[in-house]
């Protein structure tokens, strides 16, 4: 195996700046981490393999390319995204970060997370698995994927998904 | 509150000659009236189950809550396709837990007792104890749904053994399922993946909201303003554009007999079936091109434009909706309180579909719906505003007049794509039902 690209302080102090930014409604900055080929997806939570369930065959939740994930970084910006008007505050909390397999300068990397967001006087969670690639340049980072599977079987309780986990 | 008997209060006004209909908020926040449309409509009306290419296999099952009752859809080891009460003939143990998978038999983690895939019950798992032949009469295996019917493989029950058919029941909306499922060359099948959340709002708020072609450009701006960005128009050939000066043009709301309704217009947001975007490229227009042409084969030229060129939202009534329009989709609204509600939707496609098609279609059904799709997260927070607006205030109707244009049934009229008309045409049905007047005379 491949000696690892990063060290899990890095990683770590990477995973904690793209928080800050979500939590601090920065998503210009916050869509800029990607690269132009990314992907952020989320599958059905009903899916039986949603780390390799395919957006090309399965309905996900959420499926964006670069493109969608900077118009949806625009779009939440705007007072007319009324699902988030005024923006929910967001707390994103992420652990237990384990370092895989690099490739190239690819490096995958997983991490758990819980999301706490409060719109009005109602607070919902979000919580799972997020599984990264993540480019190495020099010193630069960048996010070529980031999956997201979620422990949830459905959003009975969260209803809407439109703050960014 | 008042004291007056749900059957005598009058929640929805109508009166022609002033233009005017309206609708009692009571309607939305009362839970009495809630429980009086568990007994007057929901235990009444045809209630969307699945769809048959859910269960492909014999021993295929999904496990399902329609207005609150759970439900196993099941194709048996023999091929019928049957819906029992997903509840133990012992002591009520809920019996399948999975929500869905291929099974032999349906076995209750309790006592033990084993039902085959038909409902029949195999095994008490004892052998002593029970009276000899105490299901002789076939008493204690599953419950069966009194009444499970499909057309074009969309499969609902009735908890009312007495109700009329559902052939009879859909009225026009049959007409519509058939334009929709014709897009295809073959059949329609369910793909994996579900849209599953929660709302806080009364479930009769979504079906208003779902086909509604009066709310897009106050709602859904920013979402037309990223179609505009996607396709690169601007001015007057802006989708925003299309909608101030055109839209209104063409199309139509109206009711389609007994309280579903549907919405016919046109915006270019791109379909599968067959309306090209330049966003998707010359590659794509020539399948496109080429799938218009078979459907002008099979269904000749003005059933291909309807099929095609026409945005179809469709709500049957009293809680189903089936769009054709960005993506084609089963959503059902299952109330559970006054206030509340959850959704499950699922796209549809062809089976015979190419997969840089297939690909496209489920790409364009999340980009605008589900819970973090650009257009219907900012529906869901309409409906939460109006729950909560209608919850807070001492105000007493809805104003559902838009368009009103003379007498007559409003479960069949008609008006402009940004009327109102097919809400009107629910709000009738419910109506009727929730007096206990004779609702299904005929259209």
């Amino acid at each position: 195996m491949t000696k690892p690209l990063l060290t899990r302080s890095t990683v770590e102090e990477f995973l904690y700046f793209e928080a800050e930014l979500l939590d601090t409604w920065a998503l210009p900055e916050w869509s800029a981490l990607y690269t132009a080929d990314a992907r952020y997806d989320i599958a059905s939570l009903d899916s039986a393999d949603p780390t390799n369930a395919d957006p090309a065959t399965t309905l996900f939740v959420l499926s964006d390319d670069k493109n969608r994930l900077d118009s949806r970084a625009k779009r939440l910006m705007k007072k007319t995204a009324h699902a988030e008007y005024p923006h929910s505050k967001t707390r994103h909390i992420t652990s237990n970060i384990r370092i895989g397999e690099a490739s190239g300068n690819e490096q995958k990397v997983r991490a758990n997370f819980v999301v706490y967001r409060t719109k009005g006087d109602r607070t919902v969670h979000y919580m799972g698995e997020m599984h990264y690639v993540l480019v190495v340049d020099g010193e630069s980072i960048k996010i070529k994927q980031k999956r997201i599977n979620l422990d949830l079987y459905t959003l009975a309780d969260q209803g809407r998904l439109t703050i960014i986990l | 509150m008042s004291s007056i008997p749900v059957s005598d209060r009058r929640l929805v006004h109508i009166d022609h000659a002033a233009g005017r209909f309206r609708v009692h908020r009571d309607a939305y926040r009362r839970q009495e009236i809630f429980e009086a449309e568990k007994e007057l409509i929901f235990a009444k009306c045809w209630l969307y189950l699945g769809h048959k290419t859910e269960l492909a296999n014999k021993g295929d099952f999904v496990s399902r809550t329609v207005a609150g009752r759970d439900l196993i859809f099941v194709r048996s080891r023999e091929g019928a396709v049957g819906a029992f009460f997903n509840t133990c003939m012992h002591r009520g143990a809920r019996i399948c837990r999975d929500p869905r998978g291929n099974t032999k038999s349906f076995a209750c983690p309790y006592h033990g007792w084993v039902y085959n895939t038909e409902g029949k019950l195999l095994s008490m798992n004892a052998t002593r104890g029970f009276a000899e032949n105490i299901n002789s009469d076939g008493a204690l295996n599953m419950r069966r749904v009194p009444r499970l019917e499909e057309y074009r493989g969309f499969y609902f029950v009735n908890y009312d053994s007495a109700a009329i058919s559902l052939a009879d029941y859909l009225a026009e909306a049959k007409d519509f399922l058939d334009l929709m499922c014709d897009q295809a060359d073959g059949e329609v099948t369910v793909l994996p993946g579900e849209h599953a959340y929660g709302i806080n709002a009364n479930y009769k708020f979504m079906c208003e909201n779902s086909y509604d072609g009066y709310h897009l450009l106050p709602t859904h701006v920013s979402y037309l303003e990223f179609l505009d960005e996607q396709s690169g128009l601007k001015g007057k050939d802006s989708a925003i554009n299309f909608l101030l000066t055109q839209y209104a043009k063409q199309g139509r709301g109206r009711g389609l007999g007994h309280g579903h309704g549907a919405l016919e217009s046109w915006v270019a947001s791109g379909r599968p079936v067959a309306q090209w975007i330049p966003v998707w490229g010359p590659e794509i227009k020539a399948e496109i091109d080429e799938t218009r042409l078979r459907l002008e084969q099979r269904h000749g030229k003005e059933r291909a434009n309807l099929i095609a060129d026409v945005q179809k939202n469709m709500v049957i009534f009293p809680n189903l909706v089936i769009n054709d329009n960005v993506g084609f989709t089963i959503r059902v609204i299952e109330p559970t309180g006054y206030n509340t509600m959850r959704i499950n939707a699922w796209a549809l496609a062809p089976v015979k579909e190419s997969a840089r098609i297939r690909a496209l279609r489920l790409d364009n059904f999340v980009s605008f719906l589900g819970p973090a799709g650009f257009g219907s997260a900012d529906d869901v927070e309409m409906l939460e505003l109006c729950q909560r607006g209608l919850d807070r205030a001492p105000v007493e109707w809805n104003e559902i007049s838009k368009g009103m244009n003379g007498g007559g049934d409003p479960r069949t009229a008609q008006a402009g794509p940004d009327d109102e008309s097919q809400m009107r045409a629910y709000w009738a049905q419910w109506d009727l039902m929730m007096r206990g007047q004779p609702a299904f005379g005929g259209r």
